[in-house]
């Protein structure tokens, strides 16, 4: 029977395993010029120079976000050659965008891709914009340029879509830099069709740095304080409330520096507190179930947990750099940057949390796209022919991109509420 | 509170014995001073003497004065006609043909040029200017692109110390150093230069020395400046991308005065500069963004030092100096949009002081003591800091011993660094060490055999300890231990063969054994996204230095060849666990380097062909493709100088990377590429 079991599982992992599909960004050096693409599949790393070898030239120099616009469309944000490079999923470039230098973060809604920036000015279709804070830039992907801008706090870095808004983490990062002004401390909500403010929400924690992952309505955001008074937290941040003006998000003690979000809507996160006071830094692991932590108002919903080897993996790393859940097969996958000189890790883990593999990447490997499954395309009908062309009006996406069968609505999270989708280029929310 | 508990710590800090040592040195010298009125004896540095003739002027002679133990130290020096004959602009240049040593240079005339002598990493070298030591309390490293050659006579390395009778506590406390003599005039002169160069570099020159009265003293002024806006191409299988490196000029004046006499010797210095910092050259799609960073430096000193002999047996130095910079960095311009806005001041003054004594009771012993003390003030307006002040001194007692072609040296040095501020953790504790090193050499008929051991860390500097976001207080000193094993021979054909010419020959070959512990090196932290200075590592480096020098000399005809040539194996020994570091060379360190230079003069014509070989280099040790190419430069130049009675009249003419190989010392930091000089002088 044991053996069966075993056989069964073998078979199992064999068999996910010929699903796996992983684009890794590499940021590379900064100033030298080495970011880099590395593509995983079944198992393996096919290459550490992916956009390289399907397209003659190099990425470009410290790339810092990758999402996937739809099923022939993926965006990479490439922060110091001020580019935003689009790929199809063999690798290959379709365009390249320079008019929006210092991005950072990149959302889509499939028709167009919003990318927030650290910049003062940005180039649009009506001229050059400048501003004296950060802003969101919106590109239509049926010419690759930039038809509208927002300014919001200073050095915007995580961006969200939800109902049809922009949820943007303002971090004042400069501010110890630049000495006129302080950490923000704000959520920008934006009205993605008009590109118009609509308000900011006081969150009270300074800089809201770092990952931002999406579970639904909610956000996971990270806060490293100021790294001398100010110790490091971590936020959920529930979009549907913050809509409906109700106290909308709650803070607790530990940071989550890098996280995600898994196939039934938590949040997996890894989180180091360090201050310069006592140059002393506390590691930490959590498992977040965002609807019990906001209905409970941070009662419960949180444990100090990751599932399987992942929490004394990812402790016996020698710099953390990443996690991600594959959000259509739950593999996980974590990155260790190593000494920042060297080579990178990329980890595998089943999505019960056992380790299967560790593969050599590239320096500073921190970011991560799955691509669907090779029978992916077999389970759903094929995406429409492109964004460029327009599409199918009534076609119904889930929030990573998948054509959905007709009829089928997208499953909600882990937890009562509501679920999304996205049509015609905006995302509707289902109410249970 | 904390200021009180850090007064304390300063002036426990000048502890018993300290005083007691100061006090003894200065009775020495209250003694001796008052048994010995006059003695005007010569210095131990070296003295020009020119001849001068009624039919033709004769060669310079060089007349150095008995240079103790030379050879138990290794060096190399260049001096003189070398010197000048090589093509070179800054000191950072000449020492570039020196065996051991690598350069980092960020490109153009702008570029920070620093040096690493063995892999010790550039703030083990100490850089002296007539033996008081340039600081940088602020980040330790000395920018030698700003000091000009034209005024100094020569220009030497040693590894580990110089070995004289009556050192300064200070010059034992760096690994490697680098020694610039300044010319000491020998007769009156009025020169001026002019130089146009590619790029758009223009400079003028002019120098001014006398003689009078046993007083000797030079003047010399430099402007420059240069858009240093060269092409460059990247062209390789994976792109081919051409451009002009922008925000890379450079404007710099530079005036600096110097006054002698016998044992007394003084020197001016100020350095006005503003420069553009250009950065790596990235994939863009235009050039309209630049990641413009300025920089504005004023570098000013006062030194003075006065050496004085007594009975014959005692020796006694004293040296000061006052130090003041201010660098100025800006980001505000509309062109950089990728990085923080930021207008920084730094501003540092330093005050030094030190007492040197040697004791001579034998011909064959000297024993000698000397303390230093320097003050640093560093003051910036940056966010979260406040000044720092620090008090630094040092303690050292030597001995050397000369007998019968058996020379030895030991020497212990103590440090102790005390700092003090209101920034927010709190200054550091205290640093107190005692650090050893001793040589042994033996010489029979020019061949010398030596070996030494040499123990010396690096404090953490100002920055490491207190920058904003980056300083860690808790830092302990970088370490390092240095095992040398030389041999020299010297050779020269002496008045005999003045008919068939003139020969001599200079040989030497090192091999050495470095280990640095507890690196102090800039790191991301696990998971946090802040970087910290930490103390993280261990290299352990093997090598072998090798020169050989030659000239000859018959009739009009000069020739000179100088050869070095640097072997070594340096690697990462931090973590026997980490597969893909431990034991893997360390990164811009090349296996093998080597240059040859040849001078022929023939009268007052002369070229001088200088050639460099670097080896390959990894830069990440992430790819086996991460590596900069080993290249091969070739300087060349041509001189020429016409006398007319008391005047004189010069052109020169120089090629640099002859080759055109756009060589990197840093990835996507191109050099030049081939470029000319053209320099017009007039003297009288």
């Amino acid at each position: 029977m044991k053996r069966f079991l075993t056989l069964l599982l073998t078979l199992y992992i064999y068999n996910a395993h010929a699903q796996e599909r992983l684009i890794l960004l590499n940021e590379g050096m900064w100033q030298a010029d080495n970011g880099r693409l590395s593509y995983f599949e079944n198992g393996a790393i096919v290459s550490n120079q992916w956009f390289r070898d399907k397209n003659g030239y190099k990425l470009g120099d410290t790339p810092n976000d990758i999402v996937q616009v739809s099923d022939n469309l993926i965006a990479i944000a490439i922060n110091w050659s001020n580019i935003v490079q689009f790929i199809r999923p063999d690798g290959t470039a379709v365009a390249a965008t320079e008019d929006i230098p210092n991005n950072r973060r990149l959302c889509t809604d499939g028709r167009f891709v919003y990318v927030s920036s650290y910049g003062h000015e940005c180039e649009t279709i009506h001229g050059t914009v400048y501003f004296d804070k950060g802003f969101v830039a919106k590109i239509d992907l049926s010419n690759f340029q930039v038809v509208a801008t927002c300014e919001v706090g200073y050095e915007p870095e995580g961006i969200a879509l939800y109902k049809g808004r922009l949820f943007v983490a303002n971090t004042g990062g400069y501010a110890e830099q630049e000495g006129d002004h302080e950490f923000e401390t704000t959520i920008s909500i934006i009205n993605a069709s008009t590109m118009t403010l609509e308000k900011n929400i006081d969150t009270g924690i300074p800089n809201l740095y770092g990952e931002m992952s999406q579970s639904g309505r909610y956000l996971c955001i990270n806060s490293p304080g100021d790294y001398y008074e100010i110790p490091p937290c971590g936020l959920i941040f529930d979009c549907e409330k913050a809509l409906k003006g109700e106290a909308c998000f709650v803070v607790f003690n530990y940071p989550v520096t890098y996280n995600t979000t898994t196939l039934d809507g938590r949040f997996l996160a890894v989180g180091s507190a360090f201050s310069y006071i006592t140059g002393d830094y506390v590691f930490s692991t959590l498992t977040i179930d965002p609807v019990t932590f906001i209905e409970t108002r941070g009662q419960s919903g949180l444990s100090q947990s990751l599932p399987g080897t992942l929490q004394a993996d990812f402790a016996n790393m020698g710099q953390p750099y990443g996690i991600y859940v594959n959000p259509y097969t739950g593999y996980i996958y974590g990155t260790d940057a190593g000494s920042f000189e060297g080579a990178g890790y990329l980890y595998q883990w089943s999505p019960a949390g056992q380790l299967i593999g560790k593969h050599k990447v590239y320096i500073n490997p921190g970011h991560f796209l799955a691509l669907p499954p090779a029978d992916w395309a077999t389970k759903t009908s094929p995406f429409p022919a492109s964004p460029l062309g327009g599409g199918d009006e009534e076609a119904v996406y889930d929030l990573h991109g998948r054509k959905l069968p007709a009829g089928v609505l997208p499953k909600r999270g882990s937890g009562g509420g509501a679920s999304l989708y996205i049509k015609s280029g905006r995302k509707i929310w289902y109410g249970r | 509170m904390g200021e009180e508990c850090s007064m304390v710590n300063i002036q426990y800090s000048m502890g018993k014995y300290y005083l007691l040592a100061i006090l003894a040195t200065v009775l020495a010298f209250a003694v001796t001073a008052s048994a010995s009125a006059q003695n005007p004896e010569t210095p131990l540095s070296s003295i020009e003497a020119e001849v001068a003739d009624t039919i033709k002027q004769l060669h310079e002679v060089t007349v150095t004065s008995k240079q103790p133990m030379r050879t138990i130290a290794t060096s190399q020096t260049l001096s003189g006609a070398d010197l000048q004959a090589l093509s070179t602009t800054s000191v950072a240049d000449a020492l570039k043909y020196f065996a051991g040593v690598q350069i980092k240079d960020y490109g153009g005339l702008g570029g920070l040029k620093t040096i690493n002598v063995r892999s010790l990493g550039a703030q083990h070298v100490g850089v002296y200017v007539d033996g008081i030591r340039l600081t940088n309390a602020q980040n330790g490293t000395v920018d030698l692109g700003k000091f000009s050659l034209s005024s100094m006579e020569t220009v030497s390395l040693y590894n580990a110390n110089k070995l004289d009778y009556c050192q300064s506590a200070s010059e034992y406390a760096s690994g490697a150093t680098v020694y610039l003599q300044t010319k000491r005039p020998t007769h009156d002169s009025l020169s001026v230069q002019l130089r146009n160069a590619s790029f758009f570099t223009w400079m003028a020159k002019v120098n001014g020395q006398f003689c009078w009265k046993g007083w000797q003293g030079f003047v010399d002024g430099e402007y420059c400046s240069s858009r240093g806006d060269y092409p460059f191409r990247y062209h390789s299988e994976y792109e081919d991308t051409v451009g002009h490196r922008t925000n890379s000029d450079i404007r710099y004046g530079r005036v600096e005065a110097a006054l002698f006499k016998g044992g007394f010797s003084s020197h001016v210095y100020y350095y006005d500069s503003e420069r553009g910092c250009p950065g790596g050259i990235v994939r863009r799609l235009s050039d309209k963004y630049t990641n413009v960073g300025r920089e504005w430096d004023r570098d000013f000193f006062v030194q003075a030092s006065y050496q004085e002999r007594f009975f014959r047996k005692v020796l006694f130095k004293a040296n000061t100096k006052y130090a003041n910079e201010y660098l100025r960095y800006c980001t505000k311009y509309p062109e950089n949009q990728n990085t923080a806005r930021v207008d920084n001041h730094y501003r540092q003054q330093d005050a030094y002081g030190a007492l040197c004594a040697a004791y001579m009771p034998w011909s064959w012993l000297s024993v000698s003591s000397s303390y230093d003390i320097r003050y640093s003030i560093l003051k910036a307006d940056l966010k979260r800091f406040e000044d720092v002040k620090r008090v630094d001194q040092k303690l050292v007692f030597a001995a050397q011993l000369n007998w019968r072609g058996i020379q030895a040296a030991a020497s212990a040095l103590h440090q102790r660094y005390s700092d003090w501020t209101f920034a927010n953790a709190g200054a550091a504790e205290p640093l107190d060490r005692w650090t050893p090193a001793a040589s042994l050499a033996y010489t029979f008929r020019g061949l010398t055999l030596r070996g030494w051991y040499k123990e010396i860390f690096r404090a953490p500097t100002l920055n490491d300890l207190y920058y904003t976001q980056v300083g860690n207080r808790n830092l302990k000193p970088e370490y390092t231990k240095q095992f040398n094993l030389g041999v020299e021979y010297h050779w020269n054909s002496g008045r005999k063969s003045m008919v068939n010419g003139q020969w001599s020959m200079d040989i030497q070959a090192d091999i050495y054994q470095n280990k640095i512990e507890n690196r102090i090196v800039c790191l991301p932290l696990k998971g946090t996204y802040t970087w910290s200075m930490m103390n993280y590592g261990e290299t352990f480096c093997r090598g072998l230095n090798a020169t050989v020098k030659g000239h000859y000399h018959t009739g009009q005809w000069n020739f000179s060849l100088l050869t070095s040539l640097t072997w070594q194996r340096d690697v990462d020994r931090t973590d026997p666990e980490d597969e893909d570091m431990y034991d893997k060379p360390i990164c811009y360190s090349p296996t093998f380097s080597s240059g040859v230079t040849g001078i022929a003069g023939w009268r007052s014509l002369q070229f001088t062909t200088s050639y460099l070989y670097v080896g390959e280099r990894m830069w990440s040790k992430a790819d086996p493709e991460d590596i900069l190419e080993p290249y091969h430069n070739i300087d060349m130049k041509l001189s020429y100088t016409h006398n007319i009675k008391k005047t004189s009249l010069g052109l020169c003419l120089e090629v640099c990377d002859v080759l055109d190989i756009q060589y990197e010392h840093l990835p996507r930091y191109p050099m030049p590429g081939r470029n000319y000089k053209l320099t017009l002088s007039f003297g009288i």
